[in-house]
């Protein structure tokens, strides 16, 4: 069994909490390893609503968390320009509302906890929100404004992980963590198994950071520690189109279903909050009642939801840390939970970051960091709030696709749009690397093989993560076997093309299924009969 | 208007049973709401002198006991199409001659009755390639008729993808659809 000592920390976790903290340790100068079992982006990172707090969801109950989430907002806005979408949030208030006690007056406390912590609130008029955001319930009775806005969680992660590997970083996806390497109470590295081949390795350096999210309570529990942890399943619905411009919450106390918030091309809606098992974590499906209370509380946000199709249903697993007090899950602060397992649990070398949210994970990375250098005796000070990332460091879109010549075409503009400054590394050399192969979301053969060479992609799901192909109105229908056989080509395996586009489907497939009626029936046997009509497949006219 | 038979969907089994009987001397009309691609059978019809309505729908239908004496299109208003024979070819989901909703699924013009599983979990299949139980469910029939509350509606026949069991989503069906076309005219005929 080989045995690697080259590294300074091993990161356990590849969704956006590992990714930064491997960018920030590789910024501070230290050799890292970052281990994923599956691909960058597949737990907690790529299944939540992908929505920029202000903060103004927890102002009036957890200062601390709106606090963290305004200041990193603001972060983000300037060092992940390009993975941020600045659409502003509206708090609105139901007639509904003022009946169970969340109405004007509770408006008016929550301002006042919003500007305490910092957050830029103001109170518009029910017209004002209504000319702001046409598709909002209109008959509520009154309207804050925020500073809400959008995040592309894969964009996000990929672009960590690029600039982790930009420092230094070496990135192991598809490689599982199996156990710990240990010393009487000294985690000295790692074993893991490369889940394509099934060969095991060893990893060793000083410390390891555990940032598998939910899955961190496993991870943990080899070391012989416990941390309580709360899986709080969360169920979302993505619909067909851009249904609002701008992110809707209903300002009462937290509950299920109460925020819509518009990302790319769709609208998502969520999330419910329910306790799973452990073992449930790697298989969720989302329950016919979940859809029901998430179509129900989202078209009093906005009534034309009843009438929009809906593309699919996904749901993810918030890594919080338990309360056993509070059997919903509601009331644990969304706190970030940074443990020193040294002088917790009397276990050298071991660090586990969790909790947090998903816009608050350069500052988990952070305090991650900050103990891990600790531990090493390193002495440098993180500067990844001011050091933009890679794709947002030319400002914006209209300034990168100015680096074409001519007029840019939909799909380079697109790939602008998704890979920032880095779309000079995208070759539109030949008249074939300009063409659409996803027309959803404008994704050129060009993108796909840059992504092949540049982001470590080998499957569609993969390529889906940093390109959206597949992600659009059509959920691959018209486009996949297109975009399965250029995957595979690129990948220099032409023969895996049909294997990758069933994988594919059967995922997209999944998601359906959980709403299939109405008009996404209609779609799903569309989607059938195009691929089931003419037997045997044929992938030479493709 | 009155015609011998009203075929509602331009369809291939709507256009293939329209053909067939327009050919046969009876007076037809058939309403297509969307594109009718079965050029030959469409050009038949015409040519022996059918009536073909197409871009409308059937919005209504007036019943006379156990007959459907008439129906309502979108354009012609208030003029009903009267007939003594009635064909249904109106298609699965995608064409909407079936709706499914959260916990059932319906024959939207007529309320016919559909054999359909009311266990939801059990329409589909996790494996995209698998076949799909979802697109077995149809509308009813008994000697052809279609149903509507268990009673049997005599002039009313359903054809095509509208049925249980028939669907193009499933592989080719080509020729399954032209059977129960040719079945629904082989009925009329025989009356």
């Amino acid at each position: 069994m080989p045995v690697n000592h080259d590294f300074d920390v091993i990161i356990i976790g590849g969704g956006i909490t590992g990714a930064g903290t491997a960018r920030d340790c590789a910024m501070r100068g230290l050799k890292v390893l970052l281990i994923e079992r599956s691909d960058i982006a597949t737990g907690a990172t790529g299944r939540n609503h992908g929505l920029l707090h202000s903060g103004a969801r927890y102002a009036v109950k957890d200062s601390e968390s709106a606090e963290e989430c305004i200041r990193e907002n603001k972060i983000l806005r300037r060092i992940a320009a390009n993975c941020v979408e600045v659409t502003g949030g509206l708090f609105i208030t139901l007639p509904e509302d003022a009946d169970s006690g969340f109405g004007l007056d509770y408006q008016a406390t929550f301002l006042e906890a919003c500007n305490k912590a910092g957050i830029e609130a103001r109170a518009i008029s029910p017209r004002e929100a209504i000319q702001m955001e046409p598709s909002v319930n209109p008959t509520l009775i009154g309207a804050v404004v925020v500073p809400d806005g959008s995040v592309d969680p894969f964009r996000l992660c990929s672009a960590n992980v690029t600039d982790a590997v930009l420092h230094g970083a070496k990135v192991l996806v598809y490689t599982e963590f199996l156990d710990f390497i240990r010393e009487g109470d000294t985690i000295l590295g790692v074993k893991v198994r490369d889940s394509r081949t099934g060969e095991t390795a060893e990893y060793r350096a000083p410390v390891t950071v555990n940032a598998a999210g939910i899955w961190g309570h496993g991870v943990a529990a080899k070391a012989g520690v416990k941390i309580g942890m709360y899986p709080a399943k969360g169920a979302l619905l993505v619909f067909g189109h851009r249904v609002n411009n701008v992110v809707i919450n209903r300002c009462r106390k937290s509950a299920d279903g109460d925020i819509l918030v518009p990302g790319d091309s769709v609208t998502v809606i969520g999330t419910t909050s329910t306790k799973v098992p452990f073992e449930e974590c790697d298989h969720m499906e989302v329950t016919p009642d979940e859809v029901k209370l998430l179509l129900r509380e989202g078209c009093a946000l906005c009534p034309s939801l009843a009438s929009t199709r809906i593309l699919r249903a996904y749901a993810g697993v918030r890594p919080l840390v338990a309360d056993d007090s509070d059997p919903t899950g509601r009331s644990i602060s969304r706190g970030i939970v940074c443990l020193d397992h040294e002088t917790r649990d009397g276990i050298k070398g071991f660090v586990s970051i969790t909790g947090g949210k998903l816009m608050t994970y350069r500052l988990m990375a952070e305090l991650a960091t900050d103990a891990v250098c600790r531990k090493l005796g390193v002495n440098k000070t993180c500067t990844t709030a001011e050091t933009p990332l890679p794709g947002s460091m030319d400002g914006r879109i209209e300034s990168v696709s100015k680096r074409f010549e001519g007029k840019p075409s939909a799909g380079q503009k697109g790939a602008a749009g998704r890979q920032g400054d880095m779309v000079g590394k995208i070759r539109f050399d030949t008249d074939a690397d300009k063409q659409l192969v996803c027309e959803c979301e404008n994704v050129t053969l060009a993108e796909i093989k840059y992504a092949v060479r540049e982001l470590g992609v080998s499957n569609l799901e993969d390529l889906r993560r940093r390109t959206r192909v597949g992600m659009g109105t059509c959920q691959g229908t018209l486009c996949i076997r297109r975009a399965a056989k250029a995957l595979a080509e690129a990948l220099g395996k032409p023969e895996m093309a049909e294997k990758l586009a069933a994988d594919y489907l059967d995922e997209r497939w999944k998601g359906m299924r959980a709403v299939g009626w109405g008009d996404t029936l209609r779609e799903m046997e569309f989607m059938q009969r195009v691929y089931k009509f003419e037997k045997p497949y044929s992938y030479d006219e493709v | 208007m009155k015609f011998d038979v009203v075929i509602i969907g331009g369809g291939l089994a709507g256009m293939t049973a329209a053909a067939e009987l327009q050919k046969a001397g009876l007076k037809c009309a058939v309403v297509a709401a969307g594109l009718s691609l079965h050029n030959v059978s469409r050009r038949e019809f015409t040519a022996a002198g059918g009536t073909l309505l197409a871009g409308d729908s059937v919005v209504s239908g007036r019943f006379d006991g156990d007959r459907l004496a008439a129906v309502r299109t979108g354009k012609l208003g208030s003029v009903e199409l009267e007939a003594d024979n009635f064909i249904l070819a109106s298609g699965k989901y995608f064409s909407q001659g079936l709706v499914a909703d959260m916990d059932r699924v319906y024959e939207p013009l007529f309320g016919l009755d559909v054999e359909y599983d009311e266990d939801r979990s059990t329409w589909f299949d996790p494996s995209f390639a698998a076949p799909q139980k979802f697109l077995e469910f149809g509308v009813k029939t008994e000697d052809g008729c279609a149903l509507k509350d268990g009673s049997k509606i005599v002039n009313l026949y359903p054809a095509g993808e509208l049925l249980a069991g028939v669907s193009t989503a499933q592989g080719d069906a080509t020729e399954a659809i032209k059977k129960t076309a040719l079945a629904a005219v082989e009925a009329i005929r025989r009356k």
